[in-house]
C-alpha cells in the first residue's frame, strides 16, 4: 500500500472510531461529573472528577442486585440459546427430514413480529402461569427470540464445514453424536461464539419485556437505569453511571469471546 | 471366494439411476482401478462400497459377509478422499489417531500404531502439526496414513492425487504402487486418469454411464479392448478412428476409406468371417503403433502440426476430413504440408462392428 491511501485508511477508521465512541466517552466522562457540571454549556471538557454518582448508585441496592439479575438472565439465555441452538442446527445443516423448509422457517419467522406486538399476549400467559416477575419468564421470552439467531448462524456455520469431514469421521467409526462434538463444534466454534455474543448483548440490552414482565423482585439493569427518569429531576450522573456498570459485563464477555472467532478455523482440511 | 464382491449393484437418485447395475468381484490383494469420464458413476460406487451412499439395488459383500446395509465403519473399509478429508483442528498424529480412539484401543497401541504408519510415510517429523502447516503432498501421506493404521480390509481411494500438480502426482503414484506392494492389502482407486489406472492397477474396471464396458488387466484392456469406448479412453493419446466401408470374402477384408494408400485397405484377417459385404467397420490405430515408413504404407496423410516432445514428436496428420495423430520417435525431418506416409504391423490394427464392438 502506497504511504497516501495508508494515510488516507488511517484518517477513515479514526473517523469512524470517534464517530462510534464519542458516545460512549460522553457516558462515562458524565459518569464522574457532578449535575452541575454535564448540565454546563458550553460542554466542559475539563473538570474535577468525583466518585459521588457511583457511591450513589452502589449505596442504593438495586443497581447491584439488577446488575446481578441480568447476569442471570443473560447467561441462562445464552447458553440455553447454545445447548439447544447448536443441535439445531446441526441437523438443519446437515440431514433431510421431512418438514425441513417448514421448521426453518418457523425458526426465522419468529424473528419478523415486531416484539412490542406479543407484549400484551406474553404479559397474560406469564401471568396466568404465575410467571410474572421471575427469571424463569424473562429466559423463556429471551430465548424465543435468540433461539433463531444462533441456529441461524449455526447453520450456516456448520453448512460451510466441508461434509467429506463427517464422512471421514463416520468411516473412522465415529457415531452422530461424536461427530458433532469432535469435529462440528470445535469447527463450528467461531459461528457459536459470534450468537453467543448476540444472545448475550440482546438479553443483557432488552428493555421493553424486562419492563413489562418484572416488578421489585427481577428488575434487569436497563429497567433500573430508565427508572432514574422519573419525577421532577434527571440525575444524568446516576443514569450514566448505571449506564457504565451496564456496559461492562458485556463488554467483557464480548473480549473473552472474540478470541474464539478467528476465520479460516477449517483451512487445511480440504485440498 | 472372492474378497469383495458386488452383485448387480444399483442406485438411483429420484428419478435418476446413476449405476446401473454393476457386478464385479475382486480377490484379496488386488489392486482394482475403476476408470472412466467424468459423471460415470465411479465414485458414487466407490462411496457405496464405503457405506457412504446407500446402495438401491443389489448385494454387496466383503470377505463372504453381507455388507450391504451395513454401517460403514463396521465394513472395515478406509478411504481416501480427494479432498483429503483431515481434521483441521487436529494435529497429524490426532488425524491418524482419530478412528483408532473411535475403536477404544489402548493408548500404547494407538502411539505404537501411528508411529508405524508415519515410518512407511515418511512424515515422522510433522505428526505435531496442523493440516493448514502443511504441503498437498503432505497432507495426501496423512490422509493415507489414516487409511494404514486402521489396518482395513480395503482401502478406497477416491481420486487421491487430482489435487496434485504433475510432478507429486507421478512421485504419489509410485508410493502407493510401493504401498501396496509392501502391505499386500486390497485396493480399489477410482480415477478418470488412465495412466493412473493403467499404472497401478491389477485389473481395471472401465465404466461409463452406470454400466460396466470392461473388465481387465491394463494390458487385456490396451491389447484387447471390448468396445470403441474402451479402446479410445485407454491409451495415450487417444486411438484413432476411421469408419471404413467392407468387403468381405471370408478370409479376407477390404476397407475402403480415403485415408488408405489407394484408398483400400487389404488385410487377411480371420475376422474378415464377421463381417458382411457393405458393412460399415470401424478401424482403430494407435498413435505408438503408426510409423514413418515408405516401405508398406498403410496411410497417405497431409502433416498438420507437430508437437516436440524432445524424445518423441507427436504428429497431427490428414487425409479427407479426418485427423491422425501418431507419435514417432526422435525428431523426423519432415515440415508442415509435407506428405507423409505411415506405417502399421497388421496385428496392431484394432476392427470394431458397426454397434461399436470389437470384432
Amino acid at each position: 500500500m502506497r504511504p497516501s491511501s495508508s494515510i488516507l485508511h488511517a484518517l477513515g477508521l479514526c473517523a469512524v472510531i470517534i464517530f462510534s465512541m464519542f458516545p460512549f466517552y460522553w457516558m462515562v466522562t458524565a459518569s464522574f461529573k457532578t449535575q452541575t457540571d454535564i448540565l454546563a454549556s458550553p460542554p466542559l471538557w475539563f473538570f474535577m472528577p468525583t466518585l459521588d454518582n457511583y457511591r450513589a448508585i452502589f449505596a442504593d441496592s438495586k443497581v447491584i442486585g439488577a446488575v446481578g439479575n441480568s447476569l442471570i438472565v443473560a447467561s441462562c439465555t445464552t447458553a440455553l440459546a447454545v445447548l439447544l441452538g447448536a443441535p439445531a442446527a446441526y441437523a438443519l445443516a446437515r440431514f433431510e427430514f421431512r418438514g425441513k423448509g417448514d421448521l426453518w422457517f418457523w425458526f426465522i419467522s419468529n424473528r419478523m413480529i415486531s416484539p412490542i406486538v406479543l407484549a400484551l399476549p406474553v404479559y397474560i400467559l406469564a401471568m396466568q402461569a404465575r410467571l410474572l416477575d421471575t427469571h424463569l419468564v424473562l429466559i423463556l421470552i429471551y430465548l424465543t427470540f435468540n433461539l433463531p439467531i444462533v441456529v441461524w448462524i449455526c447453520t450456516d456455520q456448520f453448512k460451510s464445514i466441508p461434509s467429506d469431514l463427517e464422512q471421514a469421521a463416520r468411516l473412522d467409526g465415529a457415531d452422530q453424536f461424536t461427530i458433532f462434538r469432535k469435529i462440528y463444534l470445535p469447527l463450528g466454534a467461531p459461528g457459536i461464539a459470534v450468537s453467543a455474543i448476540f444472545s448475550f448483548i440482546f438479553s443483557w440490552n432488552e428493555l421493553l419485556y424486562a419492563l413489562v414482565l418484572t416488578r421489585k423482585n427481577v428488575q434487569t439493569a436497563p429497567v433500573v437505569a430508565t427508572s432514574f427518569m422519573s419525577g421532577y429531576e434527571l440525575p444524568w450522573g446516576k443514569i450514566m453511571a448505571t449506564g457504565t456498570v451496564i456496559v461492562l459485563p458485556v463488554t467483557i464477555f464480548a473480549l473473552i469471546v472474540s478470541r474464539h472467532m478467528v476465520r479460516g478455523l477449517t483451512m487445511g482440511a480440504t485440498k | 471366494m472372492s474378497f469383495l464382491k458386488l452383485e448387480g449393484i444399483k442406485k438411483t437418485f429420484g428419478d435418476i439411476e446413476v449405476i446401473k447395475g454393476v457386478s464385479f468381484a475382486a480377490e484379496k490383494g488386488e489392486f482394482v482401478v475403476f476408470v472412466g469420464p467424468s459423471g460415470c458413476g465411479k465414485s458414487t460406487l466407490l462411496r457405496m462400497i464405503a457405506g457412504l451412499e446407500d446402495v438401491s439395488d443389489g448385494k454387496l459383500a466383503i470377505e463372504n459377509r453381507d455388507v450391504t446395509y451395513e454401517e460403514p465403519a463396521k465394513r472395515e473399509v478406509s478411504m481416501v478422499f480427494q479432498s483429503y478429508a483431515l481434521y483441521p483442528h487436529m494435529s497429524v498424529f490426532e488425524n491418524m489417531a482419530f478412528g483408532l480412539r473411535m475403536n477404544k484401543q489402548p493408548e500404547d497401541q494407538i502411539k505404537a500404531r501411528v508411529l508405524e504408519a508415519a515410518r512407511i510415510l515418511q512424515i515422522e517429523p510433522l505428526l505435531e502439526r496442523k493440516p493448514r502447516a502443511l504441503s498437498g503432498g503432505q497432507r495426501q501421506r496423512v490422509a493415507i496414513g489414516r487409511s494404514i493404521v486402521r489396518n482395513p480390509k480395503i482401502f478406497l481411494f477416491d481420486e487421491p492425487l487430482s489435487n496434485l500438480d504433475a510432478e507429486l502426482r507421478t512421485q504419489m503414484r509410485v508410493e502407493i504402487a510401493k504401498l501396496h506392494h509392501n502391505l499386500g492389502a486390497t485396493m480399489v482407486y477410482v480415477t478418470h486418469d488412465q495412466v493412473e489406472a493403467m499404472t497401478l492397477a491389477d485389473r481395471i474396471v472401465v465404466l461409463r454411464a452406470g454400466l460396466v464396458e470392461q473388465i481387465g488387466t491394463p494390458t487385456e484392456l490396451y491389447d484387447h479392448p471390448a468396445n470403441i469406448f474402451v479402446a479410445g479412453f485407454i491409451g495415450s493419446p487417444k486411438m484413432n478412428f476411421l469408419q471404413a466401408k467392407a468387403e468381405s470374402d471370408g478370409k479376407v477384408l477390404k476397407l475402403a476409406h480415403p485415408a488408405f494408400t489407394g484408398g483400400v485397405l487389404t488385410l487377411p484377417t480371420p475376422k474378415a468371417a464377421k463381417v458382411k459385404n457393405g458393412d460399415t467397420v470401424t478401424v482403430g490405430l494407435r498413435p505408438e503403433h503408426l510409423a514413418l515408413s515408405s516401405a508398406k504404407p498403410l496411410l497417405s496423410l497431409t502433416l498438420d502440426l507437430q508437437e516436440n516432445l524432445g524424445g518423441a514428436t507427436q504428429l497431427y496428420a490428414r487425409s479427407g476430413g479426418e485427423t491422425i495423430i501418431m507419435v514417432a520417435p526422435g525428431r523426423p525431418e519432415i515440415a508442415v504440408g509435407d506428405t507423409i506416409a505411415a506405417g502399421i504391423d497388421p496385428h496392431n490394427i484394432y476392427l470394431f462392428n458397426a454397434s461399436g464392438l470389437a470384432l
